[in-house]
């Protein structure tokens, strides 16, 4: 390691821009004592994630309040990142985040933002380790508005309620929504748990959306299953349901 | 409660009803059908005898009712002007005097032939005429106490339920975030939050004019679209409003509130709010329509207090004359509040 300190690699991602502005402004002020370079902005989920993978940065500071996705979901998505950051969270009022944030010990700054604050958050960061996915799951109590995929050398996110079925298949999980498929590195099982109001189980290996399901046929090979398939709205295939779940046809058809 | 004392320490004097508004109108009516009724129970020996009595009631009842309503209409501006006491001995006045005076022009209908007790007859409407319209005014400065209370209790709601932390700490820190490029925007944009905070501060008042209620709606805009920049977009539509126009204070700038929060905000592209304002006849109409993106996180409890506050002081203002409507579709939200269309010289 070199002897000169280097500089602490920033990123910014708020949705409003008035709010980058000061933050820029801020930093600004705290690079005359802690050397740091801002390396980034962003005003969405997707952008961050974009820029984070071609710039990498050591700290971001992330807003909790902004359209289409959460900054808490928006963590976890990150930790994904193949180095993850060290995020501090940023909000203007939300009762119940600052609440979770104290009892996880979780570092974050409230709007307006005073110099001082940033100064000691971004001194604490330079020692901090990026948060567990289990932590930020626990701050965010309900289910994601998306899966992120790793696809070459991109992270893309997904919309959940685009996704039409997932099904397990060896180490990865199949991602099917009307125009593409995915491959996701999770288990089945989290998924339906943290999605069951959404994912309906059809399968020892299959969830289906709920909201997809058109219909019910009989057909497929005899012998294995209860020989009902599930036809979804947008997918041509066919879904086996095992003999097991054969109680859906009930309730669903 | 000892807050609310503080705040404003003397309960508002007693008033006469407005004779005016149709809510006041239907309990008048109802309350004298009501005591028909009573007396033709008390006077009937069976069921077959109580439609030739309630018949001999309606046939005085109902000419002194609907006279005493329609003068009344007419002398609500006069008696407004007059202490209580006077007012409530003006209005026993007036209905003793339509009781004679009708009791003596009904000729036969009132007095058959061969009745001799002329004297007893005249004595006895009289006295339940004034028992009729002392109920009524009991009942009037009653409802009028308790109202005046929940009034009240609704203004102080107002108050706690006004300044949203979140807008609040958003609009300074966008606020802050110009101060250093553009201090005259900043400028603007404080003195715009100072109107709207004394505007929610100030002791309230019943009425405001609604020029000033606009203007304090496009000041909230200014502030919401520092913040926003191109995302939100606001249509005023502002037609035929006479400019001595007025209504409650804090109507209008919830409801942007509530269409920003809830329309504009969680869409990344923004959108366009449309406010439409307009005066036909004796009504007021004001829509706020915002595009309705699915709402999946539970509406703000502090925003939905506001609306709830609307409505009701609306109940307790109006009564049955103003209208709050919701209709929302696929990916639209509306709002609209019919209210009656008070002059400035009038209250």
């Amino acid at each position: 390691m070199s002897l000169v300190e280097l500089a602490l690699r920033v990123f910014i991602v708020d949705d409003e821009l008035p709010a980058r502005n000061r933050l820029r402004d801020l930093l600004h002020d705290c690079s005359e004592q802690l050397p740091l370079d801002i390396v980034g902005e962003a005003g969405n989920g997707q952008e961050a994630l974009d820029r984070l993978l071609e710039t990498p940065a050591d700290v971001v500071l992330l807003d909790i309040r902004m359209p289409q996705m959460d900054g808490i979901e928006l963590a976890q998505h990150l930790n994904k990142l193949p180095k993850p950051p060290v995020i501090i969270f940023t909000t203007a009022f939300d009762a119940y985040a600052i609440r979770a944030f104290e009892l996880h010990a979780v570092d974050y700054l409230l709007k307006p933002i005073r110099l001082k604050r940033l100064f000691e958050a971004l001194t604490r960061a330079r020692e901090a380790v990026p948060m567990q996915t289990e932590v930020l799951r626990d701050l965010l109590p309900e289910p994601r508005k998306f899966l992120s995929i790793h696809e070459r050398g991109k992270i893309h996110l997904v919309p959940v309620e685009q996704v039409l079925f997932l099904r397990a298949e060896l180490k990865y999980v199949t991602v099917r929504t009307a125009e593409s498929e995915y491959l996701l590195e999770e288990s089945l099982f989290a998924l339906e748990k943290e999605f069951a109001t959404r994912f309906v189980r059809i399968h020892r290996n299959c969830l289906v959306a709920k909201e997809a399901i058109e219909g019910f046929e009989k057909g497929g090979e005899e012998g294995e299953g209860s020989g009902w398939m599930v036809r979804l709205k947008g997918a041509d295939e066919l879904l086996a349901i095992s003999r097991r779940q054969q109680h859906i046809v009930k309730e669903f058809g | 409660m000892n807050k609310a004392r503080s705040i404003k320490q003397n309960a508002p004097p007693d008033a006469l009803p407005n004779f005016r508004n149709l809510g006041v109108t239907l309990r008048i009516l109802l309350i004298s059908n009501g005591l028909a009724l009573l007396q033709a129970l008390l006077q009937a020996n069976g069921w077959a005898d109580m439609p030739l009595h309630m018949m001999q009631i309606y046939t005085l009842l109902t000419p002194i009712l609907l006279s005493s309503l329609l003068l009344l209409w007419a002398m609500q501006p006069w008696l407004n002007r007059l202490a209580y006491w006077h007012g409530a001995l003006a209005v026993n006045a007036l209905v003793i005097m339509l009781t004679l005076f009708i009791y003596y022009f009904g000729g036969e209908l009132y007095r058959p032939p061969g009745r001799a007790d002329v004297w007893f007859d005249a004595v006895r409407y009289t006295l339940l005429s004034i028992m009729a319209s002392a109920i009524l005014l009991i009942y009037f400065r009653w409802r009028s106490r308790v109202l005046s209370r929940a009034l009240h209790e609704a203004r102080l709601q107002v108050l706690r339920a006004r300044i949203r932390p979140h807008f609040l700490f958003n609009t300074i820190n966008a606020v802050l975030s110009i101060v250093r490029a553009q201090p005259r925007q900043a400028e603007t944009a404080l003195q715009d939050m100072s109107d709207l905070f004394r505007m929610a501060m100030a002791d309230m008042q019943d009425f405001v004019p609604l020029r000033q209620e606009i203007e304090l709606g496009r000041q909230y805009i200014a502030l919401e679209q520092l913040r926003m920049g191109e995302r939100l977009f606001v249509e005023w539509q502002i037609q035929d409003v006479p400019d001595d126009a007025l209504i409650p204070p804090l109507l209008l700038q919830p409801l942007l509130e509530n269409a920003v929060y809830h329309g504009i905000e969680p869409l990344p592209q923004g959108g366009s709010i449309t406010v439409a304002l307009h005066c036909s006849g004796d009504e007021l109409r004001i829509r706020v329509e915002n595009p309705c993106p699915a709402r999946d996180a539970a509406p703000h409890s502090g925003n939905r207090m506001a609306l709830q506050n609307i409505r009701e002081r609306l109940a307790l203002l109006f009564d049955v004359e103003a209208r709050y409507q919701v209709e929302s579709g696929k990916n639209f939200y509306r709002v609209e509040i019919t209210l009656p269309y008070m002059k400035e010289k009038a209250v």
